[in-house]
């Protein structure tokens, strides 16, 4: 799929160039194009949206400022004043204001938080003490005004300090502060560039969601085929093990951001399955990873026929090996596949984990914290297909239910989140932010509903997104989304009548779906196909609304009664036995 | 390290690199004693020459230990412009890091 240009625009009050550069030239996928604002003229932009620089729309913006220009009192501060803590407080606010006042203008806001030099000592040993000390009054303010960024979903605060931490001494630069008004080093504008794409890619739904990990000299030491479960290198007093074992809690922390772990080893699987259910120092057990394949096979092979199983893409998926032999294998051949370069020194595997960055996003939901849950209960389902005698047999015995409520703002992370990482079952891959689905849902004409799935085994938590648009006696069908781990459950057509019955509610005559194609989205063309709609043109799909749009018998509805502004209640449909 | 018209060169060589970081391809900068930086043919606009003179101003204090301020009013005191190419630059750097007495020409 041709990668969409990404635009952005600057606000600054320092020369701000070379952050534009940067990002313009990143190789790293999505590319994006700056422009920059006036120089020097943060206010007057950030207040005024009748500006030039405000015309084109926008995806992102970046507003980047100095305390000691924005903050009167920090200035002061810096010329040896006391700082009064109101005034500074109020500074902050005023600033904080005009943020939240441009922040529409663009689908997501990012504002780095304010630094001083590193080597900046402030009043020395003053340096943290309240209104005198340089650095307190710096977190003090950036504490404040992160705090009136929080209610902002849009807008995204970066962790300047971490550049600092990571650059030292070379993150300020006077030579070209004074030269050009330009105040920070090079190697910090790029590691402002590497955060700013990952939280892009985070955004467009394209951090990485499954780690697939080698065993023997990446989760342990040693070779378990070799000298057994109980030999291997992890924990105790070593400082080696020590390390693995904390590369496994942050390989588990992990999990709790909606990342799953999974298995690719040359190995018996008996033995390595024994080493993870039996070493008394492994932190990670069955229960924590996804799947695996465990064999003598090609390990391409392998991790491509994992991915699939699990219904994931390679371009979500991140491999870890300690062998350079096995990463260059895997680069060859899968090369949409994340392969990190990795240290020789188990010391450095915490850290080397840790400095990834292909996972971040800019939310989390309860779902991405139960996802390794919601695997483990698929397994459970498809052993139960392979034993049952019929589709129709096993679906009965799924006991599936289907809650239907308005996308609002109590589950429209979620929603958005799908919206933006689906890409099989997806109509129209339209790609919006939580503020743009919120203000398209609450438009008149338009109905957006979520879709909540579970079953006898557990809760796959909202996993479908229908939306609809009103016109002349007619409902188009704009967004027709469902999570690939509940496809083929009949939830799809069950998804179709909810959406037909309301407009029958309305006296709609006709509902109708315009499939636009992408590079991934055939499933969705092929469910339309045996729908029953019927096909009017190569890819408009038509329900004439006499007719009702029959529920499967082994899909239970149930309607959310809470009604929200502009949504209209759905009918109710009986479950039929 | 030595000062010497090769190390020197090979610095120049690695702040061309980094600064080609930050240009647009039509605008990168080859490493050859030819290639023009300011003047007729010039490549580079005012912000490219700033940051090619803190590069260039930094590894040189890195790498020789001296400190360089590579100011267009000092290099101008000659007939020469030392930011004519590249070959110029190296040549320039070669004559103020050696402590040679009098302007470059």
């Amino acid at each position: 799929m041709k990668s969409e240009l990404m635009r952005g625009l600057l606000v600054s009050d320092f020369n701000i160039e070379n952050l534009s550069a940067y990002l313009r030239n990143d190789a790293d996928e999505p590319y994006v194009q700056c422009a920059v604002a006036p120089y020097g003229q943060v206010a007057q932009t950030l207040l005024d949206p009748s500006l030039p620089c405000w015309r084109s729309e926008l995806d992102f913006l970046v507003v980047w400022t100095r305390p000691e220009s924005i903050l009167q009192s920090f200035w002061g501060l810096l010329a040896g004043s006391e700082v009064d803590e109101e005034r500074i407080g109020k500074e902050v606010d005023d600033y904080s204001q005009k943020l939240l006042l441009a922040k529409d203008r663009a689908s997501v806001m990012f504002v780095p938080t304010w630094v001083v030099p590193a080597l900046h000592t402030g009043h020395g040993a003053l340096d943290l003490a309240p209104h005198v000390g340089v650095s307190r009054v710096l977190m003090e303010a950036n504490l404040r005004l992160l705090k009136n960024l929080d209610r902002a979903s849009s807008v995204i605060p970066l962790n300047t300090p971490k550049w600092l931490e990571l650059i030292g001494e070379k993150s300020f630069n006077p030579r070209l502060w004074y030269m050009g008004k330009v105040p920070f080093g090079n190697e910090l504008f790029k590691a402002a560039t590497r955060d700013i794409k990952a939280a892009l890619r985070g955004i467009r739904g394209r951090a990485r969601k499954l780690v697939v990990l080698d065993l023997d000299d990446t989760l342990w030491g040693g070779i378990v085929g070799e000298v057994g479960w109980q030999n291997i290198l992890l924990g105790g007093h070593d400082p080696l093990g020590e390390a693995l074992v904390d590369f496994q809690r942050e390989l588990k922390a992990l999990t709790k951001r909606g990342v799953v772990l999974a298995i690719a080893s040359k190995n018996e699987e008996t033995v390595a399955l024994e080493a993870i259910r039996n070493h008394p120092e492994m932190v990670l057990r069955m229960v924590d990873f996804v799947g695996w394949r465990i064999n003598w096979r090609d390990k391409a092979e392998n991790i491509a026929d994992l991915v699939a199983s699990l219904n994931l893409g390679l371009e979500s998926t991140v491999y870890i090996d300690d062998s350079q032999v096995e990463r260059a294998r895997i680069r060859d051949a899968l090369p949409e596949v994340l392969v990190p370069e990795w240290p020789a020194d188990k010391r450095l595997y915490p850290h080397a984990l840790r400095s990834l960055d292909c996972f971040d996003k800019p939310s989390l939901s309860d779902e991405d914290r139960r996802r390794a849950q919601m695997y483990m209960t698929e397994r459970r389902r498809c052993e139960l297909r392979s034993q049952a005698g019929s589709v129709d047999e096993w679906l009965r015995t799924l006991d599936l239910c289907l809650k239907v409520e308005p996308v609002q703002e109590s589950n429209l992370a979620r929603s958005t989140q799908l919206l933006n990482k689906t890409n099989q079952m997806n109509l129209s891959t339209r790609r919006m932010t939580e503020q743009e689905l919120l203000a398209w849902a609450s438009l008149e004409n338009h109905q957006v509903w979520s879709f909540h799935v579970s079953d006898k085994f557990g809760d796959s938590g909202l996993t479908g997104l229908l939306s609809l648009e009103t016109a002349g006696g007619r409902a188009r069908i704009v967004d027709f989304v469902l999570s690939c781990r509940v496809m083929g459950r009949k939830v799809e057509e069950a998804m179709l009548h909810v959406a037909i019955a309301w407009a029958r509610s309305e006296q709609i005559r006709e509902v109708y779906a315009q499939y636009s194609p992408s590079a991934r989205n055939k499933p969705c063309y092929d469910f339309l196909q045996r729908s029953g709609l019927r096909c009017q043109t190569d890819n408009v799909f038509v329900w004439d609304t006499s007719q009702e749009y029959p529920l499967h018998h082994s899909v239970r509805l149930i309607h959310d009664s809470h009604r929200q502004p502009g949504c209209c209640p759905l009918p109710v449909t009986p479950h039929q036995p | 390290m030595k000062i010497t018209r090769q190390n020197i060169v090979q610095t120049l060589d690695e702040c061309i690199d980094e600064l080609n970081e930050q240009l647009n391809k039509e605008q990168r900068l080859s490493k050859t004693p030819e290639t023009p930086l300011l003047g007729n043919g010039g490549g580079l606009d005012s912000l490219g020459f700033v940051n090619l003179v803190a590069l260039v101003e930094e590894k040189c204090q890195e790498r020789f230990g001296r400190s360089l301020v590579l100011a267009e009013s000092d290099a101008k005191q000659g007939t020469r412009n030392p930011f004519d190419t590249v070959g110029t630059l190296a040549e320039y750097i070669e004559h103020v890091l050696a402590g040679n007495p009098g302007a470059w020409h």
